[in-house]
Protein backbone atom coordinates (compact mmCIF):
# COMPACT_ATOMS: atom_id res chain seq x y z
CA UNK A 1 0.00 0.00 0.00
CA UNK A 2 2.38 2.32 0.72
CA UNK A 3 4.48 1.79 -2.82
CA UNK A 4 0.89 2.58 -4.16
CA UNK A 5 0.28 5.84 -2.17
CA UNK A 6 4.01 6.13 -3.14
CA UNK A 7 3.23 6.23 -6.96
CA UNK A 8 0.05 8.85 -6.55
CA UNK A 9 2.97 11.28 -5.46
CA UNK A 10 5.21 10.29 -7.93
CA UNK A 11 1.86 10.56 -10.64
CA UNK A 12 1.30 14.12 -9.45
CA UNK A 13 4.56 15.29 -10.36
CA UNK A 14 4.30 18.60 -12.43
CA UNK A 15 0.34 18.41 -11.62
CA UNK A 16 0.55 20.65 -8.49
CA UNK A 17 -2.15 19.53 -6.64
CA UNK A 18 -1.10 20.12 -3.41
CA UNK A 19 0.22 23.96 -4.46
CA UNK A 20 -3.64 24.39 -5.87
CA UNK A 21 -5.00 22.59 -2.79
CA UNK A 22 -2.72 25.38 -0.73
CA UNK A 23 -3.78 28.14 -3.26
CA UNK A 24 -7.52 27.19 -2.20
CA UNK A 25 -6.84 27.51 1.90
CA UNK A 26 -4.80 30.70 1.01
CA UNK A 27 -8.02 32.10 -0.28
CA UNK A 28 -10.51 30.97 2.53
CA UNK A 29 -7.96 32.53 5.36
CA UNK A 30 -7.66 35.74 3.15
CA UNK A 31 -11.73 35.36 3.63
CA UNK A 32 -11.41 34.63 6.89
CA UNK A 33 -8.65 37.15 7.99
CA UNK A 34 -9.76 39.74 10.84
CA UNK A 35 -10.18 42.94 9.28
CA UNK A 36 -11.89 46.12 11.27
CA UNK A 37 -12.82 44.11 13.82
CA UNK A 38 -15.69 45.47 16.44
CA UNK A 39 -14.63 45.57 19.94
CA UNK A 40 -17.89 43.71 20.66
CA UNK A 41 -16.05 41.03 18.21
CA UNK A 42 -12.86 41.21 19.67
CA UNK A 43 -14.37 40.26 22.99
CA UNK A 44 -16.33 37.42 21.73
CA UNK A 45 -13.74 36.45 19.35
CA UNK A 46 -12.92 32.86 19.98
CA UNK A 47 -16.67 31.59 20.46
CA UNK A 48 -17.44 33.91 17.26
CA UNK A 49 -15.76 31.75 15.21
CA UNK A 50 -16.72 28.69 16.36
CA UNK A 51 -20.31 30.25 15.43
CA UNK A 52 -19.23 31.78 11.87
CA UNK A 53 -16.31 29.14 11.08
CA UNK A 54 -19.09 25.91 9.90
CA UNK A 55 -20.78 27.91 7.23
CA UNK A 56 -17.40 29.31 5.48
CA UNK A 57 -16.31 25.61 5.65
CA UNK A 58 -19.21 23.73 4.27
CA UNK A 59 -18.44 26.35 1.32
CA UNK A 60 -14.73 26.31 1.16
CA UNK A 61 -13.91 22.69 2.32
CA UNK A 62 -16.28 21.05 -0.35
CA UNK A 63 -15.19 22.93 -2.86
CA UNK A 64 -11.66 21.99 -2.34
CA UNK A 65 -12.92 18.18 -2.66
CA UNK A 66 -13.86 18.46 -5.93
CA UNK A 67 -10.53 20.09 -6.97
CA UNK A 68 -8.29 17.59 -5.39
CA UNK A 69 -10.04 14.83 -6.11
CA UNK A 70 -10.58 15.94 -9.66
CA UNK A 71 -7.26 16.53 -10.10
CA UNK A 72 -6.07 13.59 -8.95
CA UNK A 73 -8.70 11.16 -11.34
CA UNK A 74 -8.86 12.75 -14.08
CA UNK A 75 -4.44 11.87 -15.38
CA UNK A 76 -6.25 8.54 -15.44
CA UNK A 77 -9.11 9.30 -17.53
CA UNK A 78 -7.04 11.48 -19.65
CA UNK A 79 -3.99 9.02 -20.40
CA UNK A 80 -6.42 5.59 -20.18
CA UNK A 81 -4.51 4.30 -17.25
CA UNK A 82 -7.15 2.57 -15.18
CA UNK A 83 -7.03 -0.40 -17.65
CA UNK A 84 -3.43 -0.59 -16.43
CA UNK A 85 -3.37 -0.46 -13.55
CA UNK A 86 -6.45 -3.06 -13.04
CA UNK A 87 -4.44 -5.66 -14.50
CA UNK A 88 -1.44 -4.93 -12.42
CA UNK A 89 -2.95 -4.16 -8.91
CA UNK A 90 -6.25 -4.74 -6.77
CA UNK A 91 -9.27 -2.53 -7.56
CA UNK A 92 -9.51 -1.53 -4.12
CA UNK A 93 -6.03 -0.84 -3.34
CA UNK A 94 -6.12 1.36 -6.58
CA UNK A 95 -9.17 2.86 -4.36
CA UNK A 96 -8.02 2.98 -1.32
CA UNK A 97 -4.55 4.40 -2.54
CA UNK A 98 -5.98 7.47 -4.18
CA UNK A 99 -8.16 7.97 -1.67
CA UNK A 100 -5.90 7.97 0.87
CA UNK A 101 -3.14 10.34 -0.97
CA UNK A 102 -6.22 12.63 -1.21
CA UNK A 103 -6.94 12.83 2.40
CA UNK A 104 -3.66 13.27 3.38
CA UNK A 105 -3.88 16.55 1.38
CA UNK A 106 -7.12 17.66 2.46
CA UNK A 107 -6.20 17.14 6.22
CA UNK A 108 -3.18 18.88 5.96
CA UNK A 109 -5.22 22.03 4.12
CA UNK A 110 -7.59 21.51 7.10
CA UNK A 111 -5.15 21.37 9.61
CA UNK A 112 -3.45 24.65 8.23
CA UNK A 113 -6.39 26.51 8.02
CA UNK A 114 -7.43 25.50 11.57
CA UNK A 115 -3.91 26.54 13.07
CA UNK A 116 -4.33 29.55 11.16
CA UNK A 117 -7.33 30.52 12.29
CA UNK A 118 -6.22 30.44 16.16
CA UNK A 119 -3.30 32.43 14.86
CA UNK A 120 -5.46 35.20 13.10
CA UNK A 121 -7.54 35.17 16.87
CA UNK A 122 -4.24 36.45 18.67
CA UNK A 123 -3.23 38.49 15.57
CA UNK A 124 -6.77 40.58 16.52
CA UNK A 125 -6.35 40.67 20.30
CA UNK A 126 -9.49 38.16 21.26
CA UNK A 127 -9.80 38.31 24.39
CA UNK A 128 -8.85 35.62 27.07
CA UNK A 129 -7.49 31.83 26.43
CA UNK A 130 -8.70 30.35 23.04
CA UNK A 131 -11.50 27.29 24.20
CA UNK A 132 -8.90 24.27 22.57
CA UNK A 133 -11.23 21.85 23.95
CA UNK A 134 -14.11 23.63 21.74
CA UNK A 135 -11.93 24.28 19.01
CA UNK A 136 -10.55 20.36 18.99
CA UNK A 137 -13.98 19.14 19.47
CA UNK A 138 -14.39 22.19 16.23
CA UNK A 139 -12.09 20.64 13.97
CA UNK A 140 -13.41 16.91 14.65
CA UNK A 141 -17.09 18.42 13.57
CA UNK A 142 -14.94 19.90 10.78
CA UNK A 143 -12.68 16.75 9.36
CA UNK A 144 -16.09 14.20 9.21
CA UNK A 145 -17.66 16.11 6.90
CA UNK A 146 -14.99 16.82 4.98
CA UNK A 147 -14.23 13.37 4.57
CA UNK A 148 -17.32 12.29 4.05
CA UNK A 149 -17.43 14.84 1.18
CA UNK A 150 -14.55 13.46 -0.21
CA UNK A 151 -15.26 9.60 0.10
CA UNK A 152 -17.98 11.08 -2.34
CA UNK A 153 -16.15 13.18 -5.11
CA UNK A 154 -13.57 10.81 -5.28
CA UNK A 155 -15.73 7.75 -6.50
CA UNK A 156 -17.48 10.06 -8.88
CA UNK A 157 -14.11 11.75 -9.77
CA UNK A 158 -12.74 8.11 -10.37
CA UNK A 159 -15.65 6.53 -11.69
CA UNK A 160 -16.64 9.21 -14.24
CA UNK A 161 -14.12 9.88 -17.49
CA UNK A 162 -16.12 13.48 -17.55
CA UNK A 163 -14.95 15.01 -15.03
CA UNK A 164 -17.95 17.67 -15.53
CA UNK A 165 -20.17 15.35 -13.43
CA UNK A 166 -18.13 15.58 -10.46
CA UNK A 167 -18.18 19.49 -10.49
CA UNK A 168 -22.05 19.49 -11.27
CA UNK A 169 -22.84 17.37 -8.56
CA UNK A 170 -20.15 18.56 -6.09
CA UNK A 171 -21.17 22.06 -6.71
CA UNK A 172 -24.69 21.69 -6.30
CA UNK A 173 -24.16 19.67 -3.24
CA UNK A 174 -21.84 22.48 -1.59
CA UNK A 175 -24.99 24.93 -2.14
CA UNK A 176 -27.79 23.08 -1.23
CA UNK A 177 -25.14 22.03 2.15
CA UNK A 178 -24.62 25.66 2.48
CA UNK A 179 -28.36 26.73 2.04
CA UNK A 180 -29.45 24.11 4.45
CA UNK A 181 -27.42 26.00 7.36
CA UNK A 182 -29.76 29.10 6.59
CA UNK A 183 -32.89 26.74 8.05
CA UNK A 184 -32.26 26.36 11.74
CA UNK A 185 -35.72 25.50 12.48
CA UNK A 186 -35.13 22.63 10.49
CA UNK A 187 -32.59 20.90 11.48
CA UNK A 188 -33.48 17.26 9.82
CA UNK A 189 -32.85 19.51 6.47
CA UNK A 190 -29.23 19.29 7.24
CA UNK A 191 -29.14 15.65 7.65
CA UNK A 192 -30.18 14.82 4.29
CA UNK A 193 -26.83 16.04 2.67
CA UNK A 194 -23.49 14.65 3.50
CA UNK A 195 -22.84 18.94 2.93
CA UNK A 196 -25.08 19.56 5.42
CA UNK A 197 -22.86 18.08 7.87
CA UNK A 198 -21.11 21.45 8.94
CA UNK A 199 -23.63 22.87 10.03
CA UNK A 200 -25.34 19.71 11.55
CA UNK A 201 -22.47 19.49 13.95
CA UNK A 202 -21.68 23.34 14.92
CA UNK A 203 -22.23 23.87 18.11
CA UNK A 204 -22.33 27.27 19.56
CA UNK A 205 -25.68 29.41 19.49
CA UNK A 206 -25.12 33.84 18.90
CA UNK A 207 -28.01 35.07 21.64
CA UNK A 208 -29.15 38.09 22.29
CA UNK A 209 -28.32 39.63 18.76
CA UNK A 210 -29.92 42.59 17.34
CA UNK A 211 -30.43 44.66 14.51
CA UNK A 212 -29.66 48.08 16.96
CA UNK A 213 -27.24 47.01 19.30
CA UNK A 214 -25.56 44.76 17.34
CA UNK A 215 -23.30 42.61 19.60
CA UNK A 216 -23.53 45.34 22.31
CA UNK A 217 -25.51 42.79 24.36
CA UNK A 218 -25.14 39.26 22.98
CA UNK A 219 -23.46 36.15 23.63
CA UNK A 220 -21.76 32.75 22.25
CA UNK A 221 -22.83 29.98 23.81
CA UNK A 222 -22.66 26.33 23.55
CA UNK A 223 -25.06 24.30 22.58
CA UNK A 224 -25.94 20.61 23.30
CA UNK A 225 -23.63 18.45 20.77
CA UNK A 226 -25.59 16.86 18.63
CA UNK A 227 -23.87 13.11 19.02
CA UNK A 228 -26.97 11.56 16.43
CA UNK A 229 -25.49 13.22 13.67
CA UNK A 230 -22.15 12.95 14.49
CA UNK A 231 -22.95 8.94 15.03
CA UNK A 232 -25.09 9.02 11.36
CA UNK A 233 -22.17 11.06 9.51
CA UNK A 234 -20.20 7.83 10.61
CA UNK A 235 -22.01 5.59 9.17
CA UNK A 236 -22.25 7.61 6.13
CA UNK A 237 -18.65 7.67 5.63
CA UNK A 238 -18.09 3.81 6.05
CA UNK A 239 -21.27 3.32 3.82
CA UNK A 240 -19.78 5.65 1.03
CA UNK A 241 -16.42 4.23 1.37
CA UNK A 242 -17.89 0.55 1.16
CA UNK A 243 -20.12 1.57 -1.70
CA UNK A 244 -17.99 3.72 -3.63
CA UNK A 245 -15.20 0.91 -3.13
CA UNK A 246 -17.61 -1.75 -4.58
CA UNK A 247 -18.71 0.49 -7.44
CA UNK A 248 -15.21 0.86 -8.75
CA UNK A 249 -14.70 -2.51 -8.32
CA UNK A 250 -17.26 -3.77 -10.94
CA UNK A 251 -16.81 -0.81 -13.05
CA UNK A 252 -15.84 -2.17 -17.26
CA UNK A 253 -12.75 -0.60 -17.84
CA UNK B 1 -0.14 -28.85 -20.60
CA UNK B 2 0.60 -27.40 -23.98
CA UNK B 3 -1.56 -24.57 -23.96
CA UNK B 4 -1.08 -21.47 -22.00
CA UNK B 5 -4.68 -19.80 -22.69
CA UNK B 6 -8.07 -21.47 -22.99
CA UNK B 7 -11.64 -20.31 -23.02
CA UNK B 8 -14.86 -22.36 -23.02
CA UNK B 9 -18.16 -21.10 -23.99
CA UNK B 10 -17.07 -17.26 -23.32
CA UNK B 11 -19.74 -14.71 -23.98
CA UNK B 12 -20.09 -11.43 -23.30
CA UNK B 13 -23.59 -9.45 -23.72
CA UNK B 14 -24.42 -5.88 -24.12
CA UNK B 15 -28.22 -5.39 -23.52
CA UNK B 16 -28.72 -8.75 -24.30
CA UNK B 17 -26.77 -8.19 -27.87
CA UNK B 18 -23.73 -10.57 -28.01
CA UNK B 19 -20.17 -9.09 -28.57
CA UNK B 20 -18.78 -12.33 -27.95
CA UNK B 21 -20.46 -15.73 -28.02
CA UNK B 22 -19.57 -19.09 -27.13
CA UNK B 23 -16.28 -18.59 -27.77
CA UNK B 24 -13.42 -21.18 -27.16
CA UNK B 25 -9.88 -19.95 -27.76
CA UNK B 26 -6.87 -22.05 -27.17
CA UNK B 27 -3.69 -20.46 -27.57
CA UNK B 28 -0.71 -23.00 -27.46
CA UNK B 29 2.07 -21.87 -24.64
CA UNK B 30 5.44 -20.34 -26.99
CA UNK B 31 3.39 -19.65 -29.67
CA UNK B 32 2.50 -16.07 -31.69
CA UNK B 33 -1.40 -16.56 -32.25
CA UNK B 34 -3.21 -14.01 -34.31
CA UNK B 35 -6.79 -12.87 -33.15
CA UNK B 36 -7.97 -11.89 -36.58
CA UNK B 37 -11.59 -10.07 -37.27
CA UNK B 38 -13.34 -7.29 -38.91
CA UNK B 39 -14.16 -3.76 -37.15
CA UNK B 40 -16.50 -4.79 -33.92
CA UNK B 41 -16.03 -8.59 -34.61
CA UNK B 42 -15.22 -8.81 -30.67
CA UNK B 43 -11.93 -8.84 -30.42
CA UNK B 44 -10.84 -6.05 -27.75
CA UNK B 45 -14.01 -7.63 -25.84
CA UNK B 46 -12.52 -10.78 -25.75
CA UNK B 47 -8.72 -9.89 -24.75
CA UNK B 48 -10.59 -7.34 -22.04
CA UNK B 49 -12.32 -10.63 -20.55
CA UNK B 50 -9.29 -12.22 -20.24
CA UNK B 51 -7.45 -9.26 -18.26
CA UNK B 52 -10.61 -9.26 -16.34
CA UNK B 53 -10.84 -5.71 -17.44
CA UNK B 54 -14.44 -6.53 -18.06
CA UNK B 55 -16.89 -9.39 -16.85
CA UNK B 56 -17.72 -12.49 -18.91
CA UNK B 57 -21.53 -12.75 -18.71
CA UNK B 58 -20.91 -16.45 -19.45
CA UNK B 59 -18.01 -19.11 -19.93
CA UNK B 60 -14.78 -19.74 -18.18
CA UNK B 61 -11.21 -18.74 -18.82
CA UNK B 62 -8.19 -20.63 -17.75
CA UNK B 63 -4.93 -19.28 -18.07
CA UNK B 64 -1.56 -21.16 -17.40
CA UNK B 65 -3.34 -23.87 -15.94
CA UNK B 66 -5.42 -21.83 -13.34
CA UNK B 67 -9.03 -20.68 -13.74
CA UNK B 68 -9.53 -17.09 -13.54
CA UNK B 69 -11.61 -16.21 -10.41
CA UNK B 70 -11.97 -13.68 -7.99
CA UNK B 71 -9.17 -14.84 -5.48
CA UNK B 72 -6.25 -15.93 -8.53
CA UNK B 73 -6.88 -12.85 -10.89
CA UNK B 74 -4.33 -10.42 -9.60
CA UNK B 75 -1.52 -13.23 -9.46
CA UNK B 76 -2.60 -15.09 -13.33
CA UNK B 77 -2.10 -10.87 -14.15
CA UNK B 78 1.48 -10.64 -12.84
CA UNK B 79 2.50 -13.22 -15.35
CA UNK B 80 0.58 -11.09 -18.24
CA UNK B 81 1.79 -8.02 -20.33
CA UNK B 82 -0.98 -6.22 -22.53
CA UNK B 83 -1.75 -3.50 -24.65
CA UNK B 84 -5.10 -3.17 -24.83
CA UNK B 85 -6.40 -0.07 -27.96
CA UNK B 86 -4.93 2.63 -27.19
CA UNK B 87 -1.42 2.95 -25.40
CA UNK B 88 -1.69 4.07 -21.53
CA UNK B 89 0.00 6.75 -19.89
CA UNK B 90 0.55 10.05 -17.97
CA UNK B 91 0.95 12.66 -20.39
CA UNK B 92 2.54 15.12 -18.18
CA UNK B 93 5.47 12.28 -16.98
CA UNK B 94 8.37 11.61 -19.16
CA UNK B 95 8.54 7.98 -20.43
CA UNK B 96 10.98 7.09 -17.96
CA UNK B 97 9.08 8.10 -15.54
CA UNK B 98 5.91 6.71 -17.12
CA UNK B 99 8.05 3.35 -16.69
CA UNK B 100 9.09 4.16 -13.19
CA UNK B 101 5.77 3.99 -12.12
CA UNK B 102 4.54 1.06 -13.69
CA UNK B 103 7.95 -0.89 -12.34
CA UNK B 104 6.89 0.17 -9.01
CA UNK B 105 3.87 -1.25 -9.11
CA UNK B 106 4.70 -4.39 -10.51
CA UNK B 107 7.41 -4.48 -8.12
CA UNK B 108 9.95 -5.56 -11.19
CA UNK B 109 13.75 -4.37 -10.55
CA UNK B 110 14.66 -0.92 -12.10
CA UNK B 111 17.25 -1.83 -14.76
CA UNK B 112 14.07 -3.65 -16.27
CA UNK B 113 13.12 -0.10 -17.42
CA UNK B 114 16.25 0.22 -19.60
CA UNK B 115 16.21 -3.14 -20.82
CA UNK B 116 12.56 -2.07 -22.27
CA UNK B 117 13.29 0.78 -23.38
CA UNK B 118 16.53 -0.74 -25.74
CA UNK B 119 14.05 -3.60 -26.57
CA UNK B 120 11.45 -0.77 -27.83
CA UNK B 121 14.29 1.84 -29.27
CA UNK B 122 12.88 4.22 -26.87
CA UNK B 123 15.95 5.17 -24.83
CA UNK B 124 17.26 8.66 -26.62
CA UNK B 125 13.54 9.85 -26.23
CA UNK B 126 13.23 8.68 -22.11
CA UNK B 127 13.56 12.14 -21.20
CA UNK B 128 10.28 13.46 -23.29
CA UNK B 129 6.97 14.07 -22.05
CA UNK B 130 4.96 11.23 -22.94
CA UNK B 131 2.58 13.76 -24.51
CA UNK B 132 5.05 15.40 -26.58
CA UNK B 133 5.49 11.73 -28.52
CA UNK B 134 4.18 10.59 -31.76
CA UNK B 135 1.63 8.10 -32.38
CA UNK B 136 4.31 5.39 -33.05
CA UNK B 137 6.27 6.56 -30.04
CA UNK B 138 3.41 6.30 -27.50
CA UNK B 139 2.58 2.92 -29.29
CA UNK B 140 6.15 1.77 -28.16
CA UNK B 141 6.16 3.40 -24.76
CA UNK B 142 2.32 1.31 -24.22
CA UNK B 143 4.37 -2.20 -25.44
CA UNK B 144 7.34 -0.86 -22.98
CA UNK B 145 4.83 -1.04 -20.47
CA UNK B 146 3.63 -4.12 -21.17
CA UNK B 147 7.01 -6.01 -21.57
CA UNK B 148 8.41 -3.97 -18.12
CA UNK B 149 8.10 -7.44 -16.26
CA UNK B 150 8.99 -9.83 -18.96
CA UNK B 151 5.58 -11.63 -18.76
CA UNK B 152 5.32 -15.13 -20.09
CA UNK B 153 1.92 -14.20 -22.08
CA UNK B 154 1.89 -11.15 -24.17
CA UNK B 155 -1.46 -9.32 -25.18
CA UNK B 156 -1.27 -6.93 -27.60
CA UNK B 157 -4.98 -5.21 -29.20
CA UNK B 158 -3.97 -3.84 -32.36
CA UNK B 159 -0.22 -2.57 -31.60
CA UNK B 160 0.44 -1.41 -35.07
CA UNK B 161 -2.64 0.98 -34.93
CA UNK B 162 -1.39 4.50 -36.22
CA UNK B 163 1.46 3.04 -37.32
CA UNK B 164 3.94 4.25 -40.97
CA UNK B 165 4.98 1.34 -42.83
CA UNK B 166 8.23 0.88 -41.32
CA UNK B 167 7.04 1.21 -37.91
CA UNK B 168 4.61 -1.50 -38.90
CA UNK B 169 7.39 -3.40 -39.72
CA UNK B 170 9.07 -2.59 -37.58
CA UNK B 171 6.68 -3.67 -34.68
CA UNK B 172 6.36 -7.04 -36.74
CA UNK B 173 9.87 -7.88 -36.51
CA UNK B 174 9.91 -6.96 -32.38
CA UNK B 175 7.01 -9.29 -31.65
CA UNK B 176 8.41 -12.24 -33.33
CA UNK B 177 11.79 -12.14 -31.83
CA UNK B 178 9.79 -12.49 -28.34
CA UNK B 179 9.00 -16.16 -28.14
CA UNK B 180 12.13 -17.36 -28.69
CA UNK B 181 13.79 -14.47 -26.95
CA UNK B 182 12.04 -14.27 -23.78
CA UNK B 183 10.02 -17.35 -24.02
CA UNK B 184 6.99 -15.46 -24.56
CA UNK B 185 3.89 -16.48 -25.41
CA UNK B 186 1.94 -13.65 -27.73
CA UNK B 187 -1.87 -13.15 -28.33
CA UNK B 188 -1.97 -10.44 -30.83
CA UNK B 189 -5.18 -9.19 -32.70
CA UNK B 190 -5.83 -7.28 -36.21
CA UNK B 191 -8.15 -6.72 -38.63
CA UNK B 192 -5.94 -7.32 -41.48
CA UNK B 193 -4.41 -10.05 -42.43
CA UNK B 194 -1.91 -9.13 -43.96
CA UNK B 195 -0.49 -7.78 -41.17
CA UNK B 196 -0.82 -11.09 -39.18
CA UNK B 197 -0.06 -13.32 -41.68
CA UNK B 198 3.73 -13.04 -41.69
CA UNK B 199 4.05 -13.48 -38.03
CA UNK B 200 1.96 -15.18 -36.44
CA UNK B 201 1.87 -18.93 -36.67
CA UNK B 202 -1.66 -19.94 -35.01
CA UNK B 203 -4.70 -17.80 -35.58
CA UNK B 204 -7.95 -17.36 -34.29
CA UNK B 205 -10.49 -15.73 -36.47
CA UNK B 206 -13.47 -14.48 -35.07
CA UNK B 207 -16.57 -12.30 -36.73
CA UNK B 208 -19.64 -11.38 -35.03
CA UNK B 209 -18.86 -12.72 -31.99
CA UNK B 210 -17.92 -16.35 -33.13
CA UNK B 211 -14.84 -17.95 -33.50
CA UNK B 212 -14.76 -19.30 -37.24
CA UNK B 213 -11.97 -20.65 -37.83
CA UNK B 214 -8.97 -21.80 -35.12
CA UNK B 215 -5.78 -23.24 -36.04
CA UNK B 216 -2.16 -23.04 -37.72
CA UNK B 217 -2.12 -20.45 -40.29
CA UNK B 218 -0.43 -22.66 -42.69
CA UNK B 219 -3.73 -25.25 -42.66
CA UNK B 220 -6.12 -22.10 -43.63
CA UNK B 221 -4.62 -22.71 -47.20
CA UNK B 222 -6.55 -26.27 -47.13
CA UNK B 223 -9.78 -24.77 -46.72
CA UNK B 224 -10.03 -23.87 -50.63
CA UNK B 225 -6.93 -24.85 -52.63
CA UNK B 226 -7.89 -22.44 -55.43
CA UNK B 227 -8.05 -19.54 -52.97
CA UNK B 228 -5.64 -17.02 -51.72
CA UNK B 229 -5.56 -16.67 -47.62
CA UNK B 230 -7.08 -13.18 -48.07
CA UNK B 231 -10.72 -14.62 -49.62
CA UNK B 232 -10.43 -17.23 -47.12
CA UNK B 233 -10.69 -14.96 -44.42
CA UNK B 234 -13.20 -12.71 -46.12
CA UNK B 235 -15.39 -15.61 -47.03
CA UNK B 236 -14.93 -16.47 -43.34
CA UNK B 237 -15.87 -12.85 -41.84
CA UNK B 238 -18.57 -12.32 -44.54
CA UNK B 239 -17.16 -9.83 -46.92
CA UNK B 240 -19.66 -7.11 -47.01
CA UNK B 241 -18.71 -6.48 -43.57
CA UNK B 242 -15.06 -5.94 -44.29
CA UNK B 243 -15.54 -3.35 -46.82
N1 LIG C 1 -19.21 -0.94 -23.64
C1 LIG C 1 -19.95 -1.42 -24.65
N2 LIG C 1 -21.28 -1.27 -24.65
C2 LIG C 1 -22.04 -1.77 -25.65
N3 LIG C 1 -21.55 -2.43 -26.71
C3 LIG C 1 -20.23 -2.62 -26.79
C4 LIG C 1 -19.35 -2.13 -25.75
N4 LIG C 1 -18.09 -2.46 -26.09
C5 LIG C 1 -18.17 -3.12 -27.26
N5 LIG C 1 -19.46 -3.22 -27.68
C6 LIG C 1 -19.91 -3.88 -28.91
O1 LIG C 1 -19.34 -5.15 -28.99
C7 LIG C 1 -18.99 -5.46 -30.33
C8 LIG C 1 -17.52 -5.88 -30.37
O2 LIG C 1 -16.70 -4.79 -30.09
P1 LIG C 1 -15.14 -4.91 -30.00
O3 LIG C 1 -14.61 -3.62 -29.55
O4 LIG C 1 -14.78 -6.09 -29.20
O5 LIG C 1 -14.72 -5.16 -31.51
P2 LIG C 1 -13.29 -5.29 -32.15
O6 LIG C 1 -13.23 -6.62 -32.78
O7 LIG C 1 -12.25 -4.97 -31.15
O8 LIG C 1 -13.33 -4.19 -33.27
P3 LIG C 1 -12.21 -3.17 -33.79
O9 LIG C 1 -11.45 -3.88 -34.85
O10 LIG C 1 -13.03 -2.08 -34.38
O11 LIG C 1 -11.40 -2.75 -32.63
C9 LIG C 1 -19.30 -4.24 -31.15
O12 LIG C 1 -20.50 -4.47 -31.82
C10 LIG C 1 -19.45 -3.16 -30.15
O13 LIG C 1 -20.40 -2.22 -30.57
MG1 LIG D 1 -10.83 -3.45 -30.92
Amino acid sequence: MIKLIKCEFMKTRRRYVFLTALTVTAAMLAWIYPRHQSADLIRLGWMANLYELPLINSIFMPLLSIIVSSRLCDIEHKGVMLKQLAVTKKRSQIYDAKLIYGLIIMIFCLILSWGMTITFGYIAGFEGEVPIRLYLLYFLFTATPTIAVYILQHTLSLCFKNQGVTFFSGTIGTFLGALSLFFPQLPWLRRILVWGYYGALSFVGLFGWTKENRYKQAHFEVMGIDRNSFIILLFICIAMYIIGREIFKRKEL
Amino acid sequence: MNEIVKTAGLTKLYKGVAAVSDLNMSVRKGRIYGFLGPNGAGKTTTLKMLLSLIRPTNGEIEIMGRRMEAKSRIEILRNIGSLIESPSFYGHLTGAENLRILQTLLDVPKMNIDKVLKIVRLDNQRSKKASAYSLGMKQRLGLAGALLAFPKLLILDEPTNGLDPAGIQEMRELIKSLPTQFGMTVIVSSHLLSEIDQMAEDIGIIAKGKMMYQGKLEDLHNIDRNKSLEEIFLDLTGREQSL
